[in-house]
């Protein structure tokens, strides 16, 4: 199992999808991924439990410009 | 007369209704003047020059019998090479559906067709939609009109460029993270992307079903007011779609801004952004000011992360619609597009719920900050100048991916958020390169934002603006 976490990522990746590291731009990409992981950490608590499901179609209608 | 490429969408239509120009002379203008500078553009991938003339043929014959004409009758109009038309090749960009013919037609393109625009053949695009900057390893980059070595923004790339060249007077474009609104800023013209669900989406090339946005760039926010109202509504098609009542978009242009609130986050739009984008920006809101409008500083906390759960959505639906051509033939793509698409597999499905369940209630804060006191948003379309195609191309140096990716930060956010958002012309940068003015509107208020824009395009000659093809 690898230790680096990008390539543990990337066996993750070949595990479960079956897509494989096509380049290093692909490489690149991946190296994105602890900011991003940082930025959820961030909003975590944010979203909690819910009893009802959300729906972003409802809330579109319900911010909508007064007289549309 | 004056050259009938320098009409924009109304203006070119008017002269057709008028009998001040023929369909065949407008659409012959527009031949004359791609055949003549794209070469060095590449905007165009399919020029369907028999069909259109012979479209305008059926215009022109059409008028002469008395037959009332539609509200783009005349229009020669090209499309990013995404949009179904039955039997027809639609490339998406790519090599790996270079010989793919649909069964269907798009739904915008007949309500195109039926509106009287003429439809010249297929334009340049960032392959499967997949850029912010005009790159495509497929068909060549598209080149910006205004400084060849530049980029045009992406995805819709040729749209812009084309747009800007007075090739056609308008085009489609798509917009899942900014691809309407990248290439009308850096290319010097207007495009919006309606509120989500606004326009049918039925036999258009998906990225991210929940993303994905279809709208017109145009040369100004009239054009596109009139585009708008042609392709929006509800389509049976495509069961997404929005029943709203479509509104008369043109009849909002007044160009009274009195009593209007502009709201200017101060979060996240402007964080690392070029000073010559700043004062552009500064100085347009003083136009608006000029007009009546007051202008507010607000603050928005929800943006950080609006920000971090648009990074998400796209990647995800994006790579779970590539993923058998990924497996199967990776190599087809770009280095650039495998590696964005081959990022999404990382993302773990609880991010990919999450973020989607937090978009509702993101929506709802963000118009409690932004536009609970005030009717649209204002912000910079791009954060810095226009790059070069050089200085943003991953394929010759992965070591560009994060310049390539900052393109599209302040656009992003409007995506995720659903909003419908205009770009349009707000001056030039120290390199002589355009920069873009984005507003925003609360859900369904594209006539709200279209107004604003066209209030600033009354006291403003930006949008009117043509580079010199040599």
């Amino acid at each position: 199992m690898a230790t680096d976490p990008m390539d543990a990522a990337k066996e993750a990746i070949r595990l479960w999808t079956g897509v494989a590291c096509p380049n290093a731009a692909a490489a690149r990409a991946m190296e994105d991924f602890p900011a991003l992981i940082r930025e959820f950490e961030a909003v975590r608590g944010t979203i909690v439990f819910e009893d009802e499901p959300s729906t972003f179609e409802a809330a579109l209608r319900a911010e909508k410009e007064p007289g549309t | 007369m004056t050259d009938l490429t320098d009409l924009s969408t109304t203006e070119a239509h008017d002269a057709f209704r008028k009998g001040e120009a023929t369909a065949e002379a407008l659409v012959r203008a527009s031949l004359a003047r791609i055949d003549a500078h794209d070469g060095k553009v590449n905007s165009v991938i399919r020029l369907d020059r028999e069909a259109a003339l012979e479209a305008a043929a059926a215009q022109d014959k059409a008028r002469a019998a008395g037959i009332l004409a539609g509200p783009l009758a005349g229009v020669p109009m090209m499309h990013k090479d995404m949009y179904y038309r039955a039997g027809k090749v639609s490339t998406c960009g790519s090599s790996i559906r270079g010989d793919f013919r649909p069964t269907r037609t798009a739904t915008p393109l007949l309500r195109l067709d039926a509106a009287g625009a003429i439809d010249m053949g297929t334009l340049n695009m960032a392959e499967f939609a997949q850029n912010p900057t005009g790159h495509n390893r497929h068909f060549g980059d598209c080149h910006n009109p205004w400084n060849l070595p530049y980029c045009t923004g992406g995805s819709s790339s040729g749209s812009g460029a084309g747009v800007a060249a007075r090739f056609f007077a308008a085009a489609l474009g798509s917009d899942t993270g900014g691809s309407i609104r990248l290439p009308a800023s850096i290319c010097g013209v207007t495009g919006i992307k309606g509120t989500q669900t606004r326009v049918s989406r039925a036999g258009v090339m998906p990225l991210s079903f929940s993303m994905d946005n279809v709208g017109p760039l145009a040369r100004t926010a009239r054009d596109c007011a009139r585009i708008m109202r042609v392709i929006s509504g509800h389509d049976p098609a495509d069961a997404t779609s929005a029943p709203e009542p479509v509104p008369d978009y043109e009849a909002a242009l007044t160009g009274d801004l009195r009593g209007l609130s502009v709201a200017v986050p101060q979060e996240w739009f402007f964080e690392g952004a070029d000073e010559v984008v700043v004062k552009g920006f500064e100085a347009s809101l003083e136009v608006l000011k000029a007009r009546g409008a007051k202008v507010a500083r607000v603050s928005c906390p929800s943006l950080r992360a609006i920000g971090t759960y648009v990074a998400v959505v796209s990647r995800v639906e994006a790579a779970t619609i590539h993923a058998q051509w990924m497996r199967e033939k990776a190599g087809d793509y770009a280095k650039h597009l495998s590696g964005r698409l081959y990022g999404g597999y990382a993302i773990p499905g609880t991010w990919y719920v999450e973020a989607l369940s937090a978009r509702g209630p993101l929506l709802r804060q963000f118009c409690r900050e932004a536009l609970a006191d005030h009717h649209v948003v204002a912000t910079p379309s791009l954060r810095m100048r226009v790059p070069t195609l050089a200085e943003t191309d991953i394929d010759a140096d992965p070591a560009n991916w994060a310049r390539h990716m900052a393109i599209s930060a302040n656009t992003r956010p409007f995506n995720y958020l659903g909003l419908p958002t205009v770009s349009l012309p707000c001056g030039f940068d120290d390199r002589g390169l355009p920069m873009g003015l984005q507003i925003s509107a609360r859900p369904f208020g594209e006539g709200r934002a279209l107004m604003v824009a066209d209030a600033y395009q009354r006291d403003t000659g930006w949008h009117t603006r043509a580079p010199v093809l040599a």
